[in-house]
């Protein structure tokens, strides 16, 4: 009788200690893997990603300032010693990064500097010389963090935070908007901001920064100079008349909280972040962000679940790519911002107008690290 | 055919049923859940035969349709996507699968209930339990037991009142439904009244005091410990696959599962044994009958 007890408890332990196969093809994020001295991450570290699948975070610092690459195993092709190290120096302006490395790495890897200061820039650009060579997008809440995907060497290059802000170009447009709208809605529009009837994309309602009061979808008042939300109810969607503007949608900011990432979903992340990039698309007079995304999701095949919220009278996106809310941690989910603004209400209240650049971006701090600040 | 597992030892069948509900609920790998569902039903037609097909088709089959068919309307979450919505959401085949998945579930879940609750009949339960946690083994045996002797009292109770002339199968709708609410109120008076004298019943015979025992006819056979080695092998040995992911199986975003190797099939053929043991139990037991009985 003991022997048999043995005998079994000896058989389950072994089988318990020998890897059995059932190989999930998950993904494995390794742990952060410090970058030594001399900065030459080793071609054997490269092909055993590249044969796990997996993602790891190198991690490095230059004169104070923090930076890390994050690198996919689903990326490596070929495969050689790298030297990921980077020589940092903040300047007047921006920041000047040499690379240590003079050859193309052969994949793409998306670095992130964890600046120790808040850059208020919705987007930086990098240069070489007078070459754009980098777009780089900034996340983060206290403290900047630069994501830029890396597929080219330029041995220096400086990133500038970009100047050519949609929110002063774009005010210029707004201003001679607000006057058309003045001339055209006369009275109504300071009698009843809210009921007033939109009838030209370019003929929408901006808020005058005197209301108080959260209105009756429970949107607190609108800044000054932004457009007041429509209800989808009253638009009328006159197919005769198109314009376009620009949708994109990205991620960066899972790849600065990849620990936080369901498990199930990490092969989902593109490793650059970008779900889609910058496309001109076209739509009708009176449509709004959510009718315009949820075209284009059909039309590029991009998963999208959203959901009807009566409450706030708007489209609630759950989802984009499979990215849910919650997925990367409790305080994570989809934003949009139209011309470096995050609008305070729903994206079905958002009537788009002519040229303006709508981004779709995923958060994992409630917005404050992809820069709005409006949630508390 | 007689139900000959339901003879063994009441820990035997507990740890049967506990291991095979607390699996079915654990794994969702289409194939564990198939050898599942299968050994559920070839179980319960056996031993009761008619009446259970009849439930499976009635029943069973329906609701592992309907799961398959509600669950894209509330899911929309997969990489594959068949159609559109009207509201721009996706249907997706993950989420098709996924319901398809959970009615087998449910089903093979129902399927493992209904047995368990033939099999352990209450004096087993308190057999096993009542000496650990007496008052809610009590408390279980007597709320299981409620149903069917409420159906029976009830019965009952609808008798004597036709017989003194409130029928609640003839007469207008008003009184119909007046006679129907007095024979209800009559039956929540008896169940309240009846449990407080069960319970009182037990406290007075020194139900769960220090140091009684109480009777049982139960016997730790030699077979039963056979059985107990072979169900707490099968219950480590899955354990141990399941925590290697070797039934591993994953419906969102994308489907991804455990493929079927040389080492993954062993986990396979001992899930399909341990569920499919009473069975084989039951089968020997009738044979060994039957050889008896032509021999005499």
């Amino acid at each position: 009788m003991k022997r048999i007890i043995s005998l079994i408890i000896t058989i389950v332990i072994l089988l318990s200690f020998t890897a059995c196969d059932g190989s999930f093809a998950q993904v494995d994020l390794k742990e952060p893997i410090a970058i030594p001295e001399n900065g030459i991450i080793e071609k054997s570290i490269l092909d055993k990603m590249k044969d796990n699948n997996a993602i790891a975070i190198l991690t490095g610092e230059s004169n104070g300032i923090k930076y890390e690459w994050t690198v996919f195993g689903s990326d490596l092709e070929k495969t050689r010693d790298v030297n990921l190290s980077l020589d940092l120096n903040k300047t007047e302006t921006g920041l000047k990064i040499t690379f240590a490395e003079t050859e193309d790495f052969g994949f793409p890897a998306l670095l992130s500097i964890h600046l120790n200061e808040k850059w208020t820039a919705d987007s930086a650009i990098a240069y070489a010389g007078d070459n754009h060579v980098y777009s780089v997008s900034i996340t983060g809440s206290k403290t900047s963090i630069l994501n830029i995907s890396v597929h080219k060497i330029v041995a220096v290059c400086e990133i500038l935070p970009d100047d050519t802000k949609f929110s002063e170009s774009a005010s210029s447009t707004e201003t001679n908007s607000s006057e058309n709208t003045e001339q055209n809605a006369g009275g109504t529009n300071k009698t009843d901001d809210y009921l007033t009837d939109v009838k030209d994309s370019d003929n929408r309602v901006y808020s005058d920064g005197n209301a108080t009061d959260q209105d009756k979808y429970k949107t607190d008042p609108v800044p000054e100079g932004k457009p007041l939300p429509v209800e989808p109810e009253n638009q009328e969607i006159n197919n005769k008349k198109s314009y376009t503007c620009t949708f994109s949608i990205e991620c960066s900011t899972i790849l600065n909280n990849l620990k936080d990432l369901d498990s199930d979903k990490r092969e989902l992340i593109p490793s650059n972040g970008v779900i889609l990039a910058p496309t001109t698309v076209t739509f009708y007079e009176g449509e709004s962000v959510f009718d315009v995304l949820q075209r284009v999701c059909k039309e590029k095949g991009i998963h999208l679940e959203s959901s009807w919220t009566p409450i706030y009278n708007s489209a609630y996106i759950e989802g984009i790519h499979n990215l849910y809310e919650f997925d990367c941690g409790e305080l994570s989910g989809w934003m949009y911002r139209v011309n470096g603004w995050y609008p305070n209400y729903g994206c079905s209240r958002y009537q788009l107008a002519d040229g303006e650049k709508v981004e779709w971006r995923y958060t994992c701090n409630l917005g404050k690290d992809i820069g709005c600040d409006w949630m508390k | 055919m007689r139900d000959s597992f339901a003879a063994y030892h009441p820990l035997i069948n507990f740890l049967y049923f506990a291991l095979v509900i607390g699996f079915s609920l654990v794994l969702t790998h289409p194939l564990a859940q198939g050898i599942a569902l299968v050994c559920a039903i070839t179980y319960s037609v056996s031993t009761t035969g008619k009446k259970s097909v009849l439930f499976l088709l009635k029943y069973c089959l329906p609701m592992v349709l309907l799961t398959a068919f509600i669950n894209p309307a509330f899911n929309h979450e997969g990489t594959t996507t068949l159609l559109y919505f009207s509201n721009g959401n996706p249907l997706t085949l993950e989420s098709i699968l996924y319901g398809f998945s959970a009615g087998t579930m449910l089903v093979t879940l129902l399927l493992w209930f209904t047995s368990f609750n033939r099999v352990m009949t209450s004096d087993k339960f308190i057999y096993l339990f009542g000496k650990v946690i007496p008052a809610l083994s009590l408390v279980l045996s007597m709320s299981l037991r409620f149903v069917p002797k409420f159906k029976t009292q009830m019965a009952t109770v609808a008798e004597a009142q036709r017989s003194i002339g409130r029928d609640i199968y003839s007469g207008s709708l008003w009184s119909r439904t007046k006679t129907a609410i007095a024979i209800f109120s009559i039956m929540i008076t008896w169940a309240l009244e009846n449990a407080i004298e069960t319970a009182d019943s037990m406290k007075s015979r020194g139900y769960g005091l220090k140091g009684r025992s109480a009777f049982s006819i139960y016997r730790f056979d030699e077979r039963d410990k056979y059985s107990l080695i072979w169900f707490s092998f099968c219950g480590l040995f899955l354990l141990a696959g399941t925590m290697q992911m070797a039934f591993g199986f994953r419906y969102f975003p994308n489907i991804r599962y455990a493929l079927l190797n040389m080492t993954t099939i062993p986990f396979y053929f001992v899930y399909f044994v341990l569920c499919i043991t009473p069975v084989i139990m039951n089968w020997k037991e009738e044979r060994k009958w039957k050889t008896l009985i032509s021999e005499m």
